[in-house]
């Protein structure tokens, strides 16, 4: 009851911040742009529109985790810098339900942009083309809503482990870099950096499937490949190459099944779980043993 | 079943600092207790412990009968808190910060009536962080007086008000405390603790220096009184001196002033001396209750921080058993 309290009034304040409603607005606009430009794939209407919310996620893996850090890095840090943790923690409410009342609350903001991007390609995709592909619709949406908690959860442990604004902030930045940017910029990528531990430092023979097993625990790899199981066969994406035999090709459903179990599209939800779920676990013990001055 | 208990409780922040000692406090149930003491006493830490805010280094809290730390919410649901630190950060109104402590109280009260209460129901519909200190109080008073609590935790509640709201608050507080509520408040301002508290409690560097009436302080107090008269032509000191009850006497001009070590001593004062010349005005100070508070604490932050002498506290406490 008083988890729902919390939640309702942290989302009552958050509906008046003008700079989310800019951003949910931008969000929608960027939606309608990539719904405008994208259109060009070969086949009928539906395959435009599979296309169109492909690349909308290819979009939304980049941003989304930005938009949710943005929207929940000051959940617990701001009320404890700015003192409204005083009146949560007076009334009766548990350090339990406001941090999970903060979670509900942060998640409906983050769904909220989601829903406004989906709301202005689904317009465009009907418009344009009039087909409605409801399997890839709606399973996109459903993981993109399920990696967007992945990073609220994130950034909410993050801001209970922060006794401040400032922190927080350098908690939200550090964690885009460590979980998404460091996965993907070459060189420097994780993989990259295991395979340079594994050959050079240890001497080993390279093991394609060990480096793309340490790409695998990116949250932003696992979206996107977890979006891989409601498209078809030959507009998946990330198939560590690597880790293919040379006579499977790139676009065929053998792509997927020659991998290592851990390295398939149906690994992908246990990542996404677990970047749900133990930020959430850590960031709870640490808000319910901090002292709140 | 006293509302408040605590039993050896201690907080240290990192190794040195030790906020609050070893504090044994007892408030019974109805009273309104005063928590004395400079800046930095110990008296947020305290109530912060009480809350379950912070948590205890070592020793326990409990309120009425429950432990602070793992009972809060039960407690929760009974206290009502005007918390220090505080602050309206969200974009919401005065009235919906109110409605939304009477929601989560889930009590029956009316949140105008409330709001009329603490004198803010003109501003209500203002969003709450725009307030003036005064009003933020006033508001935030308001919320702790919410669903009729059992107990009524206020740190340092007269902040940033005028002295009509302290005057209303002080009348808001005795009411309820008329009705059964026990009010426990911290302050660092002698006045306030005086006209409001049936007993005082004096924190100084952590401890519990002093816990008695605040008559039972005046008492133990080796405070002076002190009378100043103002002469149409110079006074003599011979004759005054040997008043029983007078123990230091000066002239400077033709103002004379004596120092009682018994208030009764300054009416003897006055007459002697105006049997000798004329009196033109008289300056009585009777308040030893603030050179008590400075003996008790030291001066605080801005004393030497050498705890007067003169002050038996086991007497004093007895005195009041």
């Amino acid at each position: 009851m008083s988890t729902v309290t919390v939640a309702k009034k942290d989302f009552k304040a958050a509906r008046r911040s003008k700079l989310l409603w800019a951003a949910a607005i931008v969000l929608g606009l960027i939606a309608a742009f990539v719904g405008y430009v994208s259109g060009n794939a070969p086949g009928g209407d539906a395959e435009q529109v599979r296309a169109l919310f492909r690349v909308l996620t290819l979009l939304l893996a980049v941003l989304l985790p930005i938009v949710a850090l943005v929207a929940s890095y000051l959940a617990i840090a701001g009320e404890r810098e700015g003192g409204g943790i005083k009146f949560l923690l007076s009334l009766p409410n548990t350090r339990r339900s406001v941090f999970v009342g903060k979670l509900l609350s942060r998640n409906g903001i983050v769904a909220g942009g989601v829903a406004f991007m989906y709301v202005a390609a689904i317009s465009v995709a009907l418009t344009r083309h009039g087909a409605f592909p409801a399997a890839v619709v709606f399973g996109t949406l459903l993981i993109t809503l399920v990696y967007g908690s992945t990073f609220v959860s994130i950034a909410l442990a993050m801001s209970s482990a922060a006794a401040s604004r400032s922190r927080a902030i350098a908690g939200a930045f550090g964690t885009y870099l460590l979980l998404v940017i460091l996965y993907v910029f070459p060189v420097v990528s994780f993989g990259d950096i295991a395979r340079w531990v594994h050959t050079t430092l240890l001497g080993a023979d390279a093991n394609p499937d060990l480096y793309n097993a340490v790409q695998y625990t990116s949250p932003y790899l696992a979206y996107r490949k977890a979006v891989n199981l409601v498209l078809p066969a030959d507009m998946r994406q990330i198939v560590f190459y690597s880790s293919l035999p040379e006579d499977v090709s790139y676009g065929s459903p053998a792509a997927n099944e020659v991998l290592p179990l851990y390295l398939q599209d149906e690994f992908a939800p246990v990542v996404l779980a677990f970047w749900l779920v133990v930020p959430l676990l850590i960031g709870y013990a640490l808000f319910e043993r901090a002292d709140l001055e | 079943m006293p509302s408040i208990q605590t039993n050896g409780l201690t907080k240290t922040f990192g190794e040195s600092v030790v906020a609050v000692d070893s504090l044994d406090l007892t408030i019974e149930d109805g009273e309104i207790f005063g928590f004395l003491g400079p800046n930095g006493a110990g008296k947020s830490t305290t109530i912060n412990m009480l809350l379950d805010f912070i948590r205890p280094t070592a020793g326990s809290a409990e309120v009425f009968g429950m432990d602070a730390q793992d009972e809060c919410a039960a407690i929760r649901e009974r206290i009502g808190v005007l918390p220090e630190g505080y602050g309206f950060d969200d974009y919401l109104t005065g009235r919906e910060y109110m409605e939304w402590a009477v929601e989560t109280k889930d009590a029956d009260d009316d949140p105008e009536q409330l709001l009329d209460l603490v004198g803010i129901r003109e501003d209500a519909g203002r969003v709450a962080s725009g307030y003036s200190k005064g009003m933020q109080q006033r508001l935030a008073f308001g919320m702790a007086l919410a669903d009729d609590p059992d107990l009524l935790i206020l740190d340092e509640p007269s902040t940033g008000l005028d002295p009509n709201g302290i005057q209303h608050m002080r009348s808001v507080i005795r009411d309820r405390a008329a009705d059964g509520t026990t009010v426990f408040f911290s302050s660092h301002i002698l006045s306030e603790v005086e006209a409001v508290c049936d007993r005082v409690g004096v924190m100084n560097e952590g401890e519990l220096v002093a816990i008695d009436s605040i008559e039972g302080l005046r008492e133990s107090a080796t405070g002076q009184a002190t009378v100043e008269l103002e002469c149409a032509s110079a006074p003599r000191v011979d004759g005054v001196a040997d008043i029983p009850g007078v123990s230091a006497v000066d002239v400077a001009d033709t103002t004379l002033t004596a120092e009682c070590s018994d208030p009764s001593a300054k009416v003897e004062v006055v007459k002697r001396v105006d049997s000798q010349v004329e009196v033109v005005d008289i300056l009585a100070d009777n308040t030893s209750l603030e050179e008590l508070f400075n003996q008790f604490t030291g001066g605080g932050r801005d004393g030497d921080g050498s705890v007067g002498e003169g002050i038996d506290l086991e007497d004093s406490q007895e005195a009041s058993a």
